[in-house]
């Protein structure tokens, strides 16, 4: 299992992580439209970051610059400032993808909390949102939640690639 | 290096689009192409809409339908007036030798199919787009005010950025003293008022209309309502709060206008509004 696991190629799921990719963006469409508390993951940047940890054969970085340029669209920010953001939190993950991949899931969602507390911390720096009340504890509280988020999606996602890898 | 290409081109990206207007297009494009995604997005809204709305009471549908019309006598009646002053007026001004001249918009009439209300962004989305001669920087309003102006364009839709945006400025003036001033978006449901010295008159209450300066604003739309005002220590300017006058959330038919020009079209526009709503899903409005 894990050696098949490390031998994944982009190419085997290509159509399964472009799917992924629309899925997500309509989630966060979705979420925005819904006007959802500030809590709620990007759910981009986790497919990505999930993407970029278990298909080594690639740096995902291109697919990191295209989905912030549909977020900066969507969310009507400056062209580039979330490609920007999506770049280098894909960066910071190629960096330790690796060590990131063997770790239990567990101790993985506990990382991946870290990359989305950097992410909100960039995104807080960038675009100074002004929140109000509780949405200011909601917006710092988004990387707890994605510790929770992150086993669910990395089983699902897994099962998903290796079926389509088996196909 | 593909780190350092993609950071360099995010950077470039930044400044072209904060610094220039060549990014326009390019928005333009990556709109249309998240377009099917937003679609997709609003299916499950859309569903829950249909499933809930079908069972409205007929007798509720008549008695709305008998508020319309009554509600469209008095406004008919009123254009009669209106049509009458405006005759009157250039009479009057034809008399005194001014070269003044009430001007008239374009009108056309549009579905919003979806709006933002985030702390970083406030935009609706317009069924109408460069098919139907929607261009940007055309005003949008609603039955009470002023809403925002168009900012990208697609084929067939178009988004607009509201008063309320962080991004947003528009030149207005108090209506009662013709104060001037900048009425800056917060990115949530209010706006404020800047450059409004100490010595001003402002009141709690007053109207905000817009001035017409810069020229992408026509004069006197009824913009916002101030709320709140204080007075800060060592600042010159007085902190004035205003709740725009627009119903920004809840409108499910706005109006765009477009320059000046000799007559309305209004008519043209209300018929194939109506003709939409026979096959469209309406809004929820809260």
């Amino acid at each position: 299992m894990s050696n098949k696991l490390f031998s994944l190629k982009t190419s085997q799921a290509r159509w399964v992580i472009l799917i992924s990719y629309i899925i997500a963006l309509a989630f966060d469409t979705i979420a925005l439209f819904g006007h959802s508390s500030p809590v709620i993951p990007p759910l981009t940047l986790f497919f990505l970051l999930y993407w970029c940890a278990n298909f080594l054969d690639r740096t995902h970085l291109f697919s990191a610059f295209l989905l912030g340029l549909l977020a900066d669209t969507l969310y009507q920010t400056t062209l580039g400032s979330h490609a920007l953001l999506f770049s280098m939190i894909t960066f910071l993950m190629i960096r330790h993808r690796l060590r990131f991949k063997g770790y239990p899931v567990w101790q993985q969602a506990f990382l991946i909390s870290l990359y989305m507390m950097s992410y909100q911390l960039l995104n807080y720096l960038f675009f100074s949102p002004v929140l109000n009340g509780n949405e200011i504890v909601q917006y710092w509280t988004m990387p707890a939640l994605s510790i929770l988020l992150w086993p669910v999606l990395a089983y699902s996602l897994g099962k998903i690639s290796h079926t389509a890898a088996d196909d | 290096m593909h780190f350092v290409i993609a950071f360099t081109l995010a950077i470039v990206l930044m400044v072209a689009d904060h610094y220039g207007q060549l990014m326009g297009s390019f928005r333009g494009v990556l709109l249309t192409t998240i377009s099917p995604i937003e679609r997709i997005a609003t299916l499950p809204k859309q569903f829950y809409q249909l499933t809930t709305t079908d069972f409205t009471n007929v007798d509720t549908l008549k008695l709305e339908n008998q508020r319309l019309k009554t509600e469209l006598l008095l406004i008919k009646a009123k254009q009669q007036q209106f049509s009458n002053l405006q005759l009157e007026v250039s009479r009057l001004e034809s008399l005194l030798g001014t070269a003044g001249k009430i001007n008239t918009q374009s009108l056309k009439i549009a579905t919003v199919t979806y709006y933002s209300n985030n702390p970083l962004s406030q935009y609706l989305t317009l069924n109408k787009g460069q098919l139907n001669n929607v261009i940007e920087q055309q005003t949008v309003i609603d039955s009470k005010g002023i809403m925002g102006q168009i900012i990208n364009t697609t084929p067939t839709h178009s988004r607009v950025l509201l008063i309320t945006d962080p991004d947003h400025q528009i030149p207005v003036r108090v209506q009662r003293t013709g104060q001037r001033g900048i009425l800056s978006g917060t990115g949530h449901e209010t706006t404020q008022l800047g450059f409004i010295p100490k010595t001003s008159l402002v009141e709690i209450g007053d109207l905000l209309e817009s001035s017409g300066l810069g020229g992408v604003f026509p004069a006197g739309y009824p913009v916002a309502v101030i709320t709140q005002i204080e007075n800060k220590g060592g600042n010159p300017y007085l902190d004035v709060t205003a709740t725009p006058v627009a119903d920004l959330f809840q409108s499910h038919k706005v109006l765009i206008l477009s320059q000046a020009t000799p007559y309305l079209n209004f008519d043209e526009d209300l018929d194939e509004s109506l003709n939409e709503d026979a096959t469209e899903e309406p809004l929820d409005v809260k």
